[in-house]
């Protein structure tokens, strides 16, 4: 147990002092989303599937989400640099908000 | 954008709507005296509108069709003994008209000729065999001549139908000739009279020596056969049933019992104006269906609509078409298999109602109406529809329990806007900032 404090310690220790203030902001933005995709799942669970499109739709736009805010992080992240040495920081960011109103037009679509 | 379905209805009526002109009739006989001794039935057909044309059965013009049209819609073959038809009339010929929906008659004798073998071959009876008769040692006329073949059948080993042999009486029938068996399984066939349980069919001055073809109830000494098209095909084993002997005698039971007539009359005229399509047609006047509260049929129905299906049935009875009621009508709602099937409640006047809700599927559906009763032609009805689903704009809105499924999908659209511009507008060397 010690162990595993220790180790989840050290984790903290490292990632309050190695990681960029840009990334930590990236990071509390993810945190955000996933529980708001607990907090849906939790909910569907309790009342059931019923308007089954709107569940679908609330929960599928937050695990978009998710998934495109990681996409950013992997592009904004220096020690990435070399994987995405033709995409300038704009280029992916720009990337990310035009996948984001994609994705908000379908999910207004089907949300019913 | 929407597809836009398109309603098709086929409308299945049945041949009953060419009932009340089918009144030409080609009698084949032996010999014109057979005209002569069957008179009674004769006249009653010509009382009814039927045009009887007399023929030899093997008159070297017969024939029943030409260019594919056809000089008779019935054909009456009281020629028991023909082993060939005369003219262009032959198995194949007959059995087309029956195909074609023409209605037969046709009678056996103790000797069968192979013609009439093979035609009652074709329509699943099989003839006992040659120099066979109907044999009962227990029920017989007086005035039998001692073979104990010329049998009195009682009333009660007729079929069960009104409309084949009239409303029952006790009056006996008398029969002389051969039987038929048929497939019991055969679900368009009708045992329209069978014999009694202690009858057998043998040659009539053999000694028995080996198990006859059929003995009892299994023999059949008039069968009919309905076809898919409705078109009716009677075998009887005994051109004596319809003879004028026949309907004027007197009946003395060999038990001891006497009538004053037999009961063939009744029965024989009944049996040939069902077979002619005199009795025992209905057909479907109208179908309808429409929303409740409208009274047209839509282009299409929506998934969950109310429907109303109407139907009007009428029978021919008397030279004219009257509706017909009936409380055993039943309608489907199909796609591949029954979504719905119920009770058609009656209107009174032949009209029939049944209201249901779509169902909550989409696709292509028939409204079904199959009507099949012993002794009435055989009702198949089908009307093509489609159900649609709900339009994008009549699902439901702004459900309550889906709030929290909103709210979430917006706070990502203002979750993505605020880390926007907090992302940004931060810069990482905050000397310069600050």
């Amino acid at each position: 147990m010690a162990k595993i404090l220790g180790i989840v310690s050290k984790f903290y220790d490292d990632y309050t002092k190695t990681t960029s203030k840009k990334l930590k902001i990236i990071d509390a933005y993810l945190l955000y989303i996933m529980l708001t995709g607990i907090v849906q799942f939790a909910y569907c669970c309790l009342v059931g599937t019923f308007p089954f499109n709107s569940f679908l739709s609330g929960f599928i736009s937050s695990v978009s989400c998710f998934v495109l805010g990681v996409c950013l992080r992997l592009q904004a992240n220096p020690q990435n640099k070399a994987q995405f040495s033709d995409i300038s920081p704009e280029r992916g960011f720009a990337d990310f908000i035009f996948a984001h109103i994609v994705l908000h037009l379908t999910i207004v679509n089907f949300i019913g | 954008m929407l597809i836009k379905y398109y309603v098709c209805s086929i409308l299945t009526l049945s041949l009953a709507a060419f009932a009340s002109a089918s009144k030409e009739t080609l009698v084949l006989l032996n010999n014109l005296v057979i005209k002569e001794t069957h008179s009674i039935l004769f006249n009653t057909l010509k009382e009814r509108g039927y045009h009887l044309t007399f023929k030899s059965a093997d008159d070297p013009t017969l024939v029943l069709s030409k260019y594919g049209k056809y000089f008779y819609e019935n054909l009456i073959i009281f020629a028991p003994t023909v082993q060939e038809f005369g003219g262009s009339l032959n198995i194949e010929t007959i059995t087309q008209f029956i195909d074609d929906g023409g209605n037969v008659l046709f009678t056996g004798g103790v000797s069968t000729g192979s013609a009439l073998r093979e035609l009652a071959a074709e329509c699943g009876f099989e003839v006992t065999e040659e120099n066979s008769s109907l044999i009962d040692h227990l029920n017989y006329d007086a005035s039998d001549s001692g073979k104990h073949t010329l049998v009195v059948t009682s009333s009660s080993n007729l079929i069960k139908s009104e409309e084949i042999v009239g409303k029952s009486n006790e009056k006996p029938l008398l029969y002389e000739g051969t039987t038929v068996i048929t497939d019991p399984k055969n679900p368009l066939v009708l045992p329209i009279l069978h014999a009694e349980s202690t009858a057998y069919s043998y040659k009539p001055d053999l000694p028995v020596k080996d198990y006859s073809l059929g003995t009892g109830k299994d023999l059949l000494l008039i069968a009919a056969l309905q076809a898919r098209n409705n078109a009716r095909v009677v075998f009887s084993g005994s051109l004596y049933f319809f003879s004028d002997v026949a309907f004027r005698t007197s009946v003395q039971k060999v038990d001891g019992k006497t009538y004053d007539i037999s009961g063939n009359q009744e029965v024989a005229s009944n049996i040939v104006l069902w077979t002619l399509k005199d009795r025992g047609m209905i057909r479907v006047k109208s179908v309808n269906h429409h929303k409740v509260g409208e009274s047209s049929p839509p282009p299409s129905y929506t998934i969950m609509d109310m429907a109303i299906f109407l139907v009007e049935l009428e029978r021919w009875e008397n030279g004219k078409w009257i509706p017909h009621n009936a409380n055993d009508v039943q309608v489907e709602f199909v796609r591949i298999d029954p979504f719905w099937r119920g009770n058609l409640n009656n209107l009174k006047n032949g009209k029939y109602e049944f209201t249901f809700k779509i169902p909550d599927t989409y696709g292509v559906y028939q409204f079904k109406v199959e009507y099949n009763r012993i002794g009435f032609t055989a009702i198949r009805s089908s009307t093509m529809v489609s159900v649609i689903p709900l339009e994008h704009t009549q699902y439901e809105r702004f459900i309550l329990s889906a709030y929290p499924y909103y709210s979430s999908a917006f706070s990502m659209m203002f979750g993505v806007f605020i880390f926007s511009f907090v992302f940004l507008h931060y810069r990482e060397d905050k000397a310069k900032g600050e």
